[in-house]
């Protein structure tokens, strides 16, 4: 009987000595996860609902929806909407179009390439801040490129005084120091894509257009899809070059979302405008990722249904 | 109470963070260790402090040594965790890890109830602007001087072949005189982008305003006065000057440092500034031309000079919650009363005091000299005491809205868009 329950209890101890291993591997992540994200952006939501300077001394206050009223509008931030918006989408073509061009290039192993790959990955390696510093450096009415244009007798160009030329200007230089990244991603996608595919479009005759059609473009599109997500996140939090580029301006022609949260709202001890702003950055991020995932999706499906 | 305050402060500081997708950096500063809590001086002091090219680190401590050796307290130096102490000190206060001594800023309804009210001390009594920046009587700030913000550097030399003899005294003849100076080949005025656009155009305007509108801010907070309205005749000037091209439109983009530095090569015939430039120019050495400063013009009929716009320079405040309080009390008594220290501090960063004995260059004895005839020292920007505007976050605004004019804006829409902000913030 002693040994019947002995042996009943061995395989439940077992189980239970695998389930606390288990735990005792996830709960750390776990609750660093919960503790970090999940509990400060639940904070985040609640403080969008209410007015509160962030001080010890003051209760925030229960207001409903009235920061979420003033953030849609107020036209400062349906502006740095518009402008957030611009910059997202125009800097992550720019920076998609730029990385996988790049990548196809440099795709080859080859000492000048392997040179090339450290050269195009190098403005990443810099500090937003000083990227922004050493483009104003360059762009400044009395910088680099206008001295040498007024050097050779053309008028200089307002790269950071006029509104237009000014946020062009900083999608440039944001992609310039973006686009390292997802270089490095789509070199890795193009590493996967099975030589022996290529090969066989060769033979049948596929030019390097058709190829890149038929064989490239599709292999490469989980890639893809995680580079324009990625860029498009990174973009939508476009901050540091702001200050040190253009400090919002002229006139205030780009401000983004993320630099009204960060200098004006919050030095502005108006924590639940802020955060409101805020969780309406997530949703934007939220949106990009599943709209970007649905249509990556959809076409599958489409080329299943096809084939 | 307290424990349920500071957890959420705390929390609130997280999730501000966090939730950006870590756009920004989170604050932290250190603990108040050792503090003093039998009253006497001693143990440990924190002091947040502005940390500029000229105020490094080593500035602040070697001003504090001789305290330290002479009260054994351990003064701990910080810069700013944020942009600015501005930025700082709020996050600081939420987290509930605030410093003892708070230096550059000042005290708003936010910040009053967390600062030490410093009106019963014998030795605040006669410091430099401290009951302008009295709030309701209380004084929570004291400094060591002030920092003159309506100053119109020149260059003397551009005068002279510009055929100016006298410096302006009127808009008209101010206007006037930037048409020589653009004839004779100079920039006639140097403005800057970033912080400064705003800024420059306040500065030429505090005597002007504040003699069509005293203490033009709580007119403002008492909706007497349009700020938009108040500022609609300096609006209509720069644009003059920006369609006669006596402004560039592309210093929008330049930034401050080199517009500093085209004034000190000595293109430029006139360039506003504040005090603080006295430093600028002390440290570029011998200049190819004379440099010159008068206080800005104001409109005809009104008396010359206008008020000045001041604010008390090296200001300190005192964190009420502080674990060391007559240590804190002890450091602030030192900075603002002796002798070597305030000497110190006035000849680090063009700071002005009456009868000062610190020996001043020429270009700094006419500062003193515009300072001592102004017939007021007046608020600037926000206001500062009783007297302020009823909105934070003034002057980044007010700039956003200067640089709209060298973007096409007319002074009627900037005026518009400066009452619709503040109606929006009030």
């Amino acid at each position: 009987m002693a040994r019947i329950m002995t042996k009943r209890t061995a395989p439940r101890r077992r189980v239970w000595r695998e389930a606390t291993v288990r735990a005792g591997m996830v709960v750390p992540a776990l609750v660093l996860y919960v503790g970090l994200l999940v509990v400060p952006v639940g904070y985040a939501v609640y403080y969008s609902f209410t007015d509160y300077n962030g001080f010890p001394n003051q209760v925030p206050e229960f207001i409903g929806w009235d920061n979420y009223k003033r953030v849609f509008q107020s036209s400062d931030i349906t502006d740095s909407m518009v402008v957030t918006g611009t910059v997202a989408l125009a800097g992550a073509v720019l920076v998609n179009l730029a990385a996988l061009g790049l990548a196809l290039l440099l795709q080859q192993t080859n000492r000048f390439n392997t040179f090339g790959r450290v050269v195009m990955f190098y403005p990443h390696v810099l500090s937003a801040l000083v990227v922004g510093f050493l483009w104003q450096a360059m762009l400044g009415p009395q910088g680099v490129v206008n001295t040498m244009m007024d050097k050779v007798g053309h008028s200089s160009l307002p790269f950071l005084s006029n509104p237009t030329w000014a946020l062009w200007s900083m999608i440039f230089v944001i992609a310039w120091s973006l686009f390292g990244v997802q270089l490095v991603l789509y070199l890795a996608g193009l590493q996967t894509i099975p030589a022996d595919l290529i090969e066989a479009a060769r033979i049948d005759g596929a030019g390097r257009w058709q190829t890149f059609r038929a064989v490239t473009w599709p292999a490469l599109a989980p890639t893809v899809t995680v580079a324009i997500i990625t860029s498009g996140i990174s973009l939508l939090k476009t901050y540091d070059v702001v200050v040190s580029l253009t400090g919002g301006g002229p006139a205030g022609s780009t401000q983004t979302l993320a630099y009204s949260i960060l200098a004006v709202s919050f030095p502005g001890r108006k924590i639940g405008l802020a955060s409101a702003e805020a969780v309406v950055l997530i949703i934007a991020a939220a949106v990009l990722a599943f709209t970007v995932l649905a249509l990556r999706r959809r076409a599958e499906e489409g080329a299943e249904s096809i084939g | 109470m307290s424990v349920l305050r500071w957890g959420r402060g705390h929390i609130a500081l997280a999730a501000g963070t966090v939730s950006l997708l870590a756009l920004a950096g989170c604050g932290n500063g250190g603990s108040s260790g050792g503090g003093n809590a039998d009253g006497e001086v001693g143990g440990e002091v924190r002091m947040l402090v502005n940390l500029t090219d000229n105020l490094d680190q080593s500035y602040w401590e070697d001003l504090v040594a001789p305290f330290e050796e002479a009260t054994g307290v351990d003064v701990k130096i910080e810069g700013p965790t944020g942009a600015s102490v501005a930025e700082t000190f709020p996050q600081q206060l939420a987290a509930g890890n605030a410093p003892d001594v708070i230096q550059s800023i000042f005290p708003d309804d936010d910040t009053m109830p967390q600062l030490l009210d410093l009106s019963d001390l014998p030795w605040v009594e006669g410091t430099p602007m401290v009951d302008d920046y009295a709030i309701d009587g209380a004084r929570y700030v004291v400094g060591i001087g002030s920092q003159t913000q309506s100053l119109v550097f020149y260059n003397k030399t551009a005068f002279e072949e510009a055929g100016i003899t006298e410096t302006p005294t009127t808009w008209d003849e101010f206007t006037e005189d930037l048409g020589r100076l653009k004839d004779a080949g100079y920039t006639p005025m140097q403005t800057a982008g970033q912080f400064e656009t705003g800024l420059q155009l306040q500065q030429l305007f505090h005597p002007t305003l504040n003699t069509s509108h005293p203490q033009w801010q709580s007119a403002v907070a008492d909706e007497e006065l349009s700020a938009g309205e108040a500022y609609l005749p300096m609006f209509q000037h720069y644009a003059d000057w920006l369609d006669a091209g006596y402004i560039a439109q592309d210093d929008v983009g330049l930034d401050p440092s080199s517009a500093d530095g085209n004034f000190i090569g000595g293109q430029v015939g006139v360039y506003p500034q504040g005090s603080w430039f006295v430093a600028t120019l002390e440290d570029a050495g011998e200049l190819p031309f004379e440099v010159g400063v008068f206080s800005p013009p104001v409109d005809a009929g009104q008396d010359y000079p206008g008020p000045q716009g001041a604010t008390m320079a090296d200001p300190y405040m005192i964190n009420a919650a502080t674990g060391n309080m007559a240590s804190a009390q002890a450091l602030v008594e030192y900075l603002v009363t002796d002798e070597t220290a305030i000497e110190t501090q006035l000849s680090a960063d063009g700071v002005f005091r009456q009868d000062s004995g610190v020996q001043q260059t020429p270009i700094g004895e006419q500062v003193q000299q515009i300072l001592d005839e102004a017939p007021e020292l007046v608020a600037v920007g926000e206001g500062f005491g009783d007297t302020r505007l009823p909105v934070t976050g003034f002057n980044p605004k007010f700039t956003e809205i200067v640089q709209g004019l060298y973007t096409g804006q007319s002074p009627q829409q900037a005026a518009d868009a400066l009452d619709d902000w503040i109606s929006e913030n009030r």
